[in-house]
C-alpha cells in the first residue's frame, strides 16, 4: 500500500508539467475521489461562478458599446474588434496600433519565456546533481526570490539601470563611457537603443525590458524544471559517459530528450505568464513598444477608459494564448505519434 | 583487451574511508569478481576503475599506462549498471548504437552493428522496440549489448543480476560467462552474491570495510578462506571459539588439531572454522577418544532433499553437519553423536577477526 502512495504524487507532478504539451495528464490521476454527486455539483457551480462568469462577462462587454464617462451599453457589435485589428477609421485609413501592441506582447512573451527556460535549464540541472543538502539550500533561496513581487524586482532594476544613479552613472564616472566612445562602439550601442549621443542609456530599451521580464520569470522556470530534472537517473548520465560522451554531449543526447516535455511545458506556462506582465513593461519599454497588458489596463481603469474596447483586447490576448497552447499540444501529439 | 593494475587505489569521503588502498592485478581476458557485503567498498572500487569516481590516492594502470586522471568518456570501458540505465527515449537499436553514434559512425553502419550485437545477446530483430516494451531479462541483454558496442578494453558490471528474478539470474550468470569467454574481454563484476561470483569469475576479490580480505580462485576462497570473515561470508561455516593449546585448539568438550600447528601462543583466544559438508557423524560409541572427535546431541534435523542438515549441540557450541542424501543413517533429536572434524578442513583464526566479522 505504501509504495503506490509514495510514488503517486511524483507521477502527478510529471503529468502536471507535461500536461501543457498535451500529454494525457488526466490519465495519471486516480479516477475515484468518492465525493457524493451533490458535493460535486456544488464544486462545479462554484468553479462556474468564479471562473466562467467573469470570463463570460468580459466577452459580453467586448461586444458592447462604450459610453463616455466609464460606462457601457449592452450591444452586439464587432466594432471593438474591428478597431483592434484595422483601426477606428477603417476603411478610409488603417491603424495597426493595437496589432503592434499584440505583436510586442507575443514578442516579449516568446523571447522572455524561451530565454528564462534556456538560462534556468543548466542551473536547475547543476542543482539536481548536488548533494541533497545543497539542493535544499538552493531551492529555499529560489523560493524566497519568487516570493519577491514583480514590483520589488522591477524597482531594483529600475534603480540599477537609471541614468543618473545607476549603471550609466558608473560607466560615466569610471571613464568606461569615454572608453566605449574611443573604441568606436558607441554607434552600435545607439543602434541597439542602449545609448544617446552623450551617454549610455539602458532604459527604456528592449534589452532592459527583456532582461527584467526574464529575471521575473526565471525562478519559476528553475522550479518547474527542477522536479523532472531531479528524476533523470544519474546512472543514465554515467552510462553515456562510459560510452564516450562528454558532459555537454550527455546533456544534448540524454538529459534534454529525457525532459523534452517539461521543457516545452515550462516555456508555455511562462509564455502565458509574461503575456500578462505589467510593471516591468511599463517601466522598461518605450511607449511605442508597450504591450496589450498596459493598454488593457488603460482602457479598463486608466487614462483611456473604454471598457468594451479593453475587454476586446483582453479577449484577443487570451485567444492568442489559447492558440499557442493548442498549437504546442498539437505539435506534442504529432511528436509522440512519430516516436 | 588489456590487463589492469590497481596500485594502492583508495577513496575517502570526508573522514570516512570507503576504499582503503587496494593493490590488485586484473589479468588480461579474465573475469574478476569484487565480492563483499553492502558498504564494503566494492562498488566504489568499480566506479574508480570506470572513471566515474576520482580516487583519493593511488594509481590505475592499463597495460602499464597510467589512466588515473583519464575521464570516463576517454577510457573506452564498457559498463553495465545495476539499474541498466537504458535511455527510454531511444529505441533498442539506438540504445545499443549509442557509443557508435557518439563516435561518429555513419547511420547505416551503426544499424548493422547494432543488429549484430543484438544477435550476440540473443535478441535478434528487437532493434525497433521501445525500452518500455522489454522484460527485465531483455533489458539486461540490451544493457550488455550496449556496453559491448564500443569494443571496450575492459568490461565492468555493477551488480548486473540484482534486478532479475532468481531463476533468470542463474541462467544469465552462465550465459554472460559464456559470452565473456567467447569475447575474451577483461571483465570485472561487482556482486554481493557468492554463488554469482563463483559462477562468473575465475578470480574472486573478497572485500570487507574497504579492504581486500582475500584474492583467489573460487576454490581457494572456499576451501582455504584467509580469514574468519571470508570463511563466514563464502558459503556456510561452523565457527567454534576456543584457546590455542600447543598447536591445537582447546574447546569446551574436547581438542581439535589442524594439519599444520596453529601459530598462536598458548592460551590465545582463537576461532576454528569448518565447512558443514566436511563434518561426518557417527553414533556415539567406543571411538569417541579418537583425535578430532567431539560428542554432542542432535538438536534439529532438516532434510531438504539433496542434503540433510543435522544440527548438533556440543556443550556451548551449535554446529551444523551436512550429510549427502545417500547417507541414510537415521538421526533423531536427542541422539548422542560423535562429530568427526577432518584435520585438513579446520581453519584457525585469531578470535578478534571473528568478532569483527560477526
Amino acid at each position: 500500500m505504501s509504495a503506490p502512495a509514495d510514488t503517486a504524487p511524483a507521477d502527478t507532478a510529471i503529468a502536471d508539467t507535461a500536461g501543457f504539451a498535451g500529454s494525457a495528464a488526466a490519465t495519471a490521476r486516480p479516477a475515484h475521489i468518492g465525493l457524493p454527486p451533490a458535493a460535486l455539483a456544488a464544486i462545479g457551480a462554484m468553479l462556474g461562478l468564479l471562473a466562467v462568469v467573469p470570463f463570460a462577462l468580459v466577452v459580453v462587454i467586448s461586444l458592447g458599446q462604450n459610453v463616455d464617462g466609464a460606462a457601457w451599453h449592452w450591444g452586439l457589435t464587432l466594432e471593438n474588434y474591428m478597431r483592434f485589428f484595422v483601426g477606428i477609421g477603417w476603411p478610409e485609413e488603417i491603424s495597426t496600433l493595437y496589432a503592434q501592441k499584440l505583436y510586442y506582447s507575443v514578442h516579449y512573451a516568446v523571447l522572455g519565456s524561451v530565454l528564462a527556460v534556456a538560462l534556468a535549464f543548466p542551473f536547475a540541472y547543476l542543482i539536481t546533481r548536488r548533494s541533497r543538502r545543497a539542493q535544499t539550500a538552493w531551492l529555499v533561496v529560489l523560493l524566497a526570490s519568487v516570493s519577491l513581487s514583480e514590483v520589488f524586482v522591477v524597482m531594483g532594476w529600475d534603480i540599477l539601470l537609471s541614468n543618473r544613479s545607476g549603471l550609466p552613472m558608473v560607466f560615466r564616472e569610471t571613464g568606461l563611457t569615454q572608453l566605449l566612445k574611443d573604441l568606436g562602439v558607441f554607434p552600435t550601442l545607439r543602434d541597439w537603443g542602449l545609448a544617446n549621443p552623450r551617454d549610455v542609456r539602458f532604459k527604456p530599451s528592449e534589452i532592459a525590458t527583456l532582461l527584467a521580464v526574464t529575471y521575473v520569470v526565471w525562478p519559476y522556470a528553475v522550479i518547474l524544471l527542477y522536479p523532472p530534472l531531479s528524476r533523470v537517473d544519474n546512472a543514465m548520465i554515467e552510462a553515456a559517459r562510459t560510452m564516450g560522451a562528454t558532459h555537454l554531449t550527455v546533456i544534448r543526447t540524454v538529459v534534454i530528450p529525457a525532459v523534452r516535455l517539461p521543457l516545452v511545458g515550462a516555456t508555455l506556462l511562462l509564455f502565458v505568464y509574461v503575456l500578462g506582465v505589467y510593471v516591468a513593461i511599463s517601466v522598461f519599454a518605450a511607449p511605442a513598444r508597450q504591450t496589450l497588458a498596459l493598454s488593457i489596463y488603460d482602457a479598463v481603469r486608466g487614462s483611456t477608459l473604454n471598457a468594451p474596447f479593453g475587454a476586446a483586447q483582453a479577449v484577443v490576448l487570451l485567444s492568442v494564448a489559447g492558440l499557442f497552447l493548442a498549437l504546442s499540444a498539437w505539435i506534442g501529439k504529432r511528436a509522440e505519434a512519430k516516436a | 583487451m588489456a590487463g589492469l593494475r590497481l596500485d594502492d587505489l583508495g577513496k575517502d569521503y570526508g573522514t570516512v574511508t570507503a576504499v582503503d588502498g587496494v593493490t590488485l592485478d586484473l589479468p588480461d581476458g579474465g573475469v574478476t569478481a569484487l565480492l563483499g557485503p553492502s558498504g564494503c567498498g566494492k562498488t566504489t572500487l568499480l566506479r574508480m576503475i570506470a572513471g566515474l569516481e576520482a580516487p583519493s590516492r593511488g594509481r590505475l594502470l592499463i597495460d602499464g599506462q597510467d589512466i588515473t586522471d583519464m575521464p570516463a568518456e576517454a577510457r573506452r570501458f564498457g559498463m553495465v549498471f545495476q539499474s541498466f540505465a537504458l535511455f527510454p527515449h531511444l529505441t533498442v537499436a539506438d540504445n545499443v548504437a549509442y557509443a557508435l553514434m557518439i563516435a561518429g559512425m555513419p547511420k547505416a553502419q551503426r544499424r548493422t552493428r547494432a543488429e549484430e550485437l543484438l544477435s550476440l545477446v540473443q535478441l535478434p530483430g528487437y532493434g525497433g522496440r521501445r525500452i518500455a516494451q522489454l522484460s527485465g531479462g531483455q533489458r539486461q541483454r540490451v544493457a550488455i549489448a550496449r556496453a559491448l558496442a564500443q569494443e571496450p578494453l575492459v568490461f565492468l558490471l555493477d551488480e548486473p543480476m540484482s534486478a532479475l528474478d532468481a531463476k533468470l539470474r542463474e541462467e544469465m550468470q552462465v550465459e554472460l560467462r559464456l559470452l565473456q569467454q567467447r569475447l575474451g574481454i577483461t571483465t570485472v563484476v561487482v556482486t554481493h552474491d557468492q554463488r554469482e561470483a563463483m559462477t562468473m569469475a575465475d578470480r574472486i576479490v573478497v572485500m570487507q570495510s574497504g579492504r581486500v580480505e582475500q584474492v583467489g580462485t573460487p576454490q581457494e576462497i572456499y576451501h582455504q578462506p584467509a580469514s574468519a570473515f571470508v570463511a563466514g561470508f563464502i558459503g556456510k561455516a561452523n565457527m567454534l571459539d576456543g584457546r590455542a593449546a600447543a598447536g591445537a585448539i582447546a574447546l569446551e568438550g574436547g581438542t581439535l588439531a589442524p594439519v599444520t600447528a596453529a601459530p598462536f601462543i598458548d592460551g590465545a583466544p582463537v576461532t576454528v572454522a569448518c565447512r558443514p559438508e566436511r563434518l561426518s557423524l557417527a553414533p556415539a560409541g567406543a571411538d569417541d577418544r579418537a583425535p578430532n572427535r567431539l560428542t554432542g546431541q542432535v538438536a534439529f534435523v532438516r532434510d531438504v532433499g539433496q542434503v540433510r542438515e543435522i544440527h548438533v549441540q556440543i556443550g556451548p557450541h551449535a554446529l551444523t553437519a551436512e550429510l549427502p542424501a545417500a547417507d541414510r543413517t537415521a538421526y533423531a533429536i536427542g541422539d548422542a553423536v560423535a562429530v568427526a572434524f577432518p584435520a585438513d578442513a579446520l581453519h584457525v583464526y585469531p578470535a578478534e577477526t571473528a568478532a569483527k566479522a560477526a
